[in-house]
């Protein structure tokens, strides 16, 4: 063991009251009394650990100080990612401090040490709560919460991810509470107070799990700090100053059962601190000596009043080394290395020392994944998810792709933490400039000029400041401890937002078409001019597709009527639909007749354009069109009609070509029957065909036009107007229709749904009833599409959707908008962190791209963490099969990609690694198997080469990525 | 802890003062003073802030400070900002003849609620820049000739805890106000006989 104590780490010989390691072992903070204010400064380990850089001038020792706190600094703590410092003080406060990169003074100003500021650290926020001295504070694993104690008595829960929200207030203690530890594995958190007690609380429910009290009766209060620490195996945990047999000890507390049978004797005073050693250790096996496995152990330094540090280890009786006079004054706090062999200690006299073990005295500490072994072994798989990025950085980097992957995640997480972040700039808690691109010399040097100086109504001079940067004080967003969360859909053009939240006004329509509110509409006078509903400014779709989707749009078509028809009409379509079945009108989504009366109603009337008959002129419809043609999004404008007689409908099936569909019913009576006129205009070519019957339904895609008739005959025409196939008897009348590059979709009012595919001939969906999953009697359908790979998809008033497989010839779930893992899923720290294309596609569609990732899950922090997280998987996993069978491949790839760094982030193994074999399949060519090269068109191992460099940010999979590289690499030669 | 305790009416500083650049230095003795003052602000300011520009006369007494302009500064909204803050050189009458020359003191002091939060202390040094003049100085002093040096370098900051919250009437009921003591003295400084270069954390003339 070496010793040493750096002279040059001092706070002017004030007292230094905490001392923590940055979990990279680069630096380290401490804490304690300033001049005038409270102290917290930020030094450079290497000067410590070698001699030869406390030598190098150039080499800084000072990093970074900061006097903000008012008064004496009792704790500083590093985030267990090492980008946060949390601080508390006597001035009840806790700060919260991260690494800033702006133009700024390199020096406090007026700061009478000329030492430069080699870091920027700066407040991020400030935890107001404590109405006394806070004395420790503590973060969670994972950084989840962060807990601060104080001599109000109380615990105050942060939400380390919604600075600066508070989860909770632990109230009971009925003393100053003086130390906080974490169970290391989340379940827990200990705090021991001046009340003579220690309380274990449960951050499940934030409930006391015990209180012990026993070993405390006889403290007395005036310990500074009790320190309490948990062994990094969680199964014991060690109080600060307790007393047996009059004499003080360290308490040992088992997690088991929380007995208290055994302690650290031999202190002359009071412990004021216990730090257990991160790594647990075995011994070290000797040359030649016998293998017997021997039983983990952990190692424990225990700092006292008496001015004497121990270090235990507990497979000894007897603590390995007790250092004596080490301080003039009383221990305050303890700070391991993550590798477990050095230890920074300081004292309250102003000086710190260095410790440093080697294997030989420790024995050899347990690699993560031993560790990781022994915490599956006690808690299950689940709560063992320990090892932090952190512990993983002490691993060999064995391959060259790997750190090449590992420096990018490096530079990723550097500049990933500001939202669009861009290079290191943003790791700085943002600054907006406001100054307008003027450089600060340029300002400097007119500012005497240019400031606004005016005179208060006393006379005396006031001068309004140039502000020369605006504070973002909304820095804390959970983006800074995940990757910048973009979430589906935000890359949409915003014009297209509102009609998402049409969605649920539509459903709102279609249950209000059953009510007899029909009757309203029929009473009412009838309108005296033929209307015509049409106006450009009421074309707007309703929901946001892209050339995949034929959708309906909430546009009322050219509708040119008489009043009386449209009654006369209405009164027809009542008596059809009452012979119809029920569930004609429940499935009838289109409701086109429903909503047209409801704009009726809205218009109250109000005639927009008066028009015999025929379609609006061109230049109407021109200013929707050229709207969506500079957004760049290919709408396929609806189409969808109910079309009554005497009704002209004029509609835009494809943007691109740009194709316009119109239909005019009874355009002529030849020998007594009623011929419709369906005219098409494609990229300005015309074609136009006669049908025998009235048009009640047309649908249109860039390949095919599909018209429904009011004799329940389907036709289906090419784009240039050939008839494609004879006309189709319906059973029922059509309810909804669409088309989709060469798939016709026919719902029918009997509530079954066809799908032909018109190239083949063939039909993939067969008179499939819906009743299947239209269960329960409210339930209808709000919304059906059919997909570019001819899926139909139909969006039930349930909030559930499904498609129909059509090679499992079985309805399947693909969205519940109700289902409680898409609420509480938390994959945003998976999400693509540039702008990365979204997902759009039908499953986008249908789960609506609101879709927002783990919008619960904040509210959920005090979920367990494995339970959020097989939560997570679950829906991610649900995702994929949805995108699988909606044939979506591009929402499959990135759901995979997204899938796959949640498996990388978690250190799922097993499930990783049966992704990668699947991706690979057998690398020698056998006939027996079954393996298919391709999943919905794309490359397999494609696909796997893309998800090589998400495996290769987790150093743990360091072995994974190597054989699967290689394995590649080699299939790639052959 | 326990080393130090505030009402609990006492919060972080909201203030904080990032720099100050000396401008027009050194400069004829009745050149207007220059500060080009920046700083930075945590939240919203309720209230303007008081700037103070303060010329010691004499090192010797108080009665000689004169305060050369005091302007307001407002409305701060969190951020950083920057202002010029000019007011005129001394009146001359109002300094002893026998302090005219050498080195004396500027203070720039900023209030906030009638509390004063930061207090910046420049040594300046007053000397004739003809060498005639400088072996031989007159005994009635020449402004005219004087320049007027300020060690811009080398500024003196003292802080102060302030009730951010409340006004100035809590403050000074503390026990440390001297009534007698100088309204420019904040009220945790020593009232009384120290100088005013006392206000400074070390008075190390030897830099000069």
């Amino acid at each position: 063991m070496k010793l040493l104590k750096p002279s040059w780490v001092s706070h002017n010989g004030k007292p230094i009251f905490s001392v923590d390691i940055h979990p990279d072992g680069t630096k380290f903070a401490t804490g304690g009394q300033g001049e005038d204010s409270g102290k917290v400064m930020i030094w450079n380990m290497a000067p410590v650990l070698r001699e030869e850089d406390e030598k190098n001038e150039n080499i800084p020792k000072m990093l970074c100080q900061m006097d903000n706190h008012l008064a004496c600094v009792n704790c500083v703590r590093w985030s267990n990612n090492g980008l946060y410092l949390a601080s508390g003080g006597d001035d009840k406060l806790v700060m919260v401090w991260k690494r800033a990169a702006f133009i700024g003074p390199s020096t406090v100003f007026g700061s009478s040490s000329k030492l430069a500021n080699v870091e920027q650290w700066r407040c991020v926020t400030i935890l107001r709560n404590h109405t006394g001295d806070v004395m420790d504070v503590a973060w969670s694993p994972h950084d989840v919460w962060l807990a601060s104690c104080s001599v109000d008595n109380t615990i105050v829960i942060w939400n380390a991810r919604k600075f600066p929200e508070m989860v909770t207030c632990l109230r009971g203690h009925t003393g100053l509470v003086k130390g906080l530890t974490w169970d290391p594995v989340g379940k827990y958190i200990a705090s021991q107070a001046d009340d003579h007690s220690l309380k274990v609380w449960r951050t499940m429910d934030w409930q006391l799990e015990t209180n012990i009290t026993k070993p405390f009766s006889e403290c007395g209060g005036t310990t500074h700090v009790l320190r309490l620490s948990w062994s990094p195996d969680g199964q014991y945990l060690v109080s600060a100053h307790a007393m047996n047999n009059s004499g003080p000890t360290a308490q040992i507390v088992e997690r088991d059962g929380w007995k208290t049978n055994m302690d650290f004797v031999g202190h002359r005073k009071a412990v004021t601190v216990v730090k257990f050693n991160p790594k647990i250790f075995k011994k070290k096996q000797k040359n030649g000596g016998s293998p017997k496995p021997s039983c983990p152990y952990c190692c424990c330094a225990v700092g006292s009043k008496d001015r004497s540090l121990s270090v235990w280890l507990t497979s000894l009786k007897r603590p390995l080394v007790v250092i004596h006079d080490l301080f003039d004054k009383s221990i305050m706090d303890i700070s391991w290395t993550l590798t477990g062999l050095g230890i920074l200690v300081c004292s309250m006299d102003g000086t710190v020392a260095y410790l440093d073990f080697s294997l030989d005295e420790l024995g050899d500490p347990l690699n993560e994944e031993e560790k990781n072994t022994i915490h599956q072994n006690i808690y299950g798989k689940s709560l063992a998810i320990t090892s932090t990025e952190a512990q993983l950085s002490t691993t060999i980097i064995e391959n060259p792709e790997m750190l090449k992957y590992q420096q990018e995640r490096q530079n990723a997480a550097q500049a990933g933490s500001g939202p669009g972040g861009a290079g290191l700039e943003s790791t700085a808690p943002k600054l907006n400039s406001v100054m307008n691109g003027e450089s600060l010399e340029d300002i400097r040097k007119n500012l005497l000029k240019k400031q606004v100086e005016t005179r208060t109504a006393d006379g005396r001079r006031r001068i309004t400041p140039l502000c020369i940067a605006q504070l973002d004080t909304g820095d804390f967003s959970p983006a800074l401890f995940n990757s910048v969360p973009i979430l589906p859909g935000s890359s949409m053009p915003s014009q297209l937002t509102p009609q998402l939240s049409s969605d649920s006004s539509q459903g709102q329509a279609s249950s209000l078409g059953l009510r007899p509110s029909h009757d309203t509409l029929l009473t009412s006078p009838p309108v005296k001019q033929s209307l015509l509903l049409t106006s450009a400014s009421k074309i707007e779709p309703m929901k946001a597709l892209d050339s995949r989707f034929t959708e309906r749009s909430k546009a009322t078509p050219g509708v040119t009527a008489d009043g009386s028809s449209i009654l006369k009409d209405v009164k027809n379509k009542e008596e059809t639909s009452s012979d119809s079945e029920d569930k004609m009108a429940a499935i009838n989504k289109n409701l086109s007749f429903t909503k047209r009366k409801a704009d009726l109603l809205m218009d109250g009337g109000e005639v927009v354009e008066k028009r015999k008959k025929g379609r609006p002129r061109k230049d109407k419809m021109a200013t929707p069109i050229s709207q969506c043609y500079t957004n760049k999004v290919l709408l396929l404008l609806l189409l969808n009609y109910k079309l009554k007689d005497c009704v002209c409908v004029f509609v835009q099936v494809s943007m691109e070509p740009s194709v316009f569909l119109e239909v005019e019913n009874d355009v002529s009576v030849v020998a007594g029957s009623k011929l419709s006129q369906l005219r098409c205009s494609r990229d300005g070519r015309e074609w136009d065909t006669l049908l025998p019957s009235s048009v009640v339904t047309a649908a249109g895609s860039s390949d095919v036009i599909a018209v429904a008739c009011e004799d329940r005959m389907l036709s289906v025409f090419s784009s240039c107007g050939r008839r494609l196939l004879p006309a189709i008897q319906l059973a029922t009348p059509m309810s909804a229709l669409h088309c989709s590059s060469h798939f016709v979709m026919a719902l029918t009012a009997g509530a079954r749904l066809s799908v032909w595919d018109v190239q083949k001939q063939t039909a993939l969906v067969k008179n499939e009833s819906l009743l299947t999953i239209m269960s329960g009697a409210d339930t209808t359908v709000s919304q059906s599409l059919l997909t570019q790979q001819g899926v139909p998809v139909i969006g039930l008033s349930s909030g559930k959707s499904y498609c129909f497989n059509s090679s499992l010839e079985t309805w399947t779930l693909i969205a519940d908008k109700g289902d409680s893992l898409v609420q509480c899923a938390d994959f945003r720290s998976c999400l693509p962190s540039h702008d990365a294309p979204v997902s759009s596609g039908p499953l986008a569609v249908m789960q609506g791209r609101n879709l927002n990732a783990g919008r619960l899950a904040s509210r959920l922090s005090s979920t367990p963490h494995h339970l959020q997280q097989s939560m997570t998987l679950a829906f991610l996993e649900n995702q994929l099969a949805a995108a699988l069978t909606l044939l979506s491949a591009q929402e499959y790839r990135y759901w995979l990609l997204i899938y796959a760094r949640f498996l990388v982030n978690e250190g799922s193994e097993y499930r990783l690694r049966e992704l990668c074999k699947e991706l690979l399949g057998p690398v020698h060519k056998s006939a027996a198997t079954a393996w298919e090269p391709t999943t919905l068109g794309l490359r397999k191992r494609e696909l796997l080469r893309e998800l090589l460099p998400v495996i290769g940010q987790n150093l743990r999979f360091q072995r994974l990525f190597t054989e699967y590289q290689e394995q590649l690499e080699l299939l790639r030669n052959k | 802890m326990c080393l130090s305790r505030f009402s609990a009416s006492v919060t972080m500083a909201k203030v904080q003062v990032l720099n100050v650049a000396v401008l027009d230095n050194p400069s004829p003795f009745g050149n207007p003073f220059q500060f080009e003052i920046t700083f930075e602000c945590m939240e919203d300011l309720p209230e303007d802030l008081e700037w103070k520009i303060i010329y010691v006369g004499s090192a010797e007494s108080e009665e000689y400070d004169q305060t050369l302009d005091s302007v307001l500064v407002g409305p701060v909204p969190a951020g950083r900002h920057m202002f010029v803050f000019q007011a005129d050189a001394p009146n001359t009458g109002l300094i002893p003849e026998s302090d005219a020359v050498g080195v004396t003191v500027v203070l720039i002091t900023c209030t906030y609620r009638g509390q004063e939060f930061i207090r910046i202390g420049y040594y300046v040094n007053n000397e004739y820049t003809d060498p005639e003049l400088r072996e031989n100085p007159p005994i009635k002093p020449d402004y005219t000739q004087l320049q007027r040096n300020i060690l811009a370098s080398n500024p003196r900051v003292t802080r102060f805890h302030i009730n951010w919250e409340g006004c100035a009437e809590r403050m000074e009921d503390s026990e440390n106000v001297d009534p007698a003591s100088n309204s420019m003295l904040p009220p945790s400084c020593l009232p009384g006989k120290a100088p005013p270069l006392g206000l400074l954390p070390d008075n190390s003339m030897d830099c000069l």
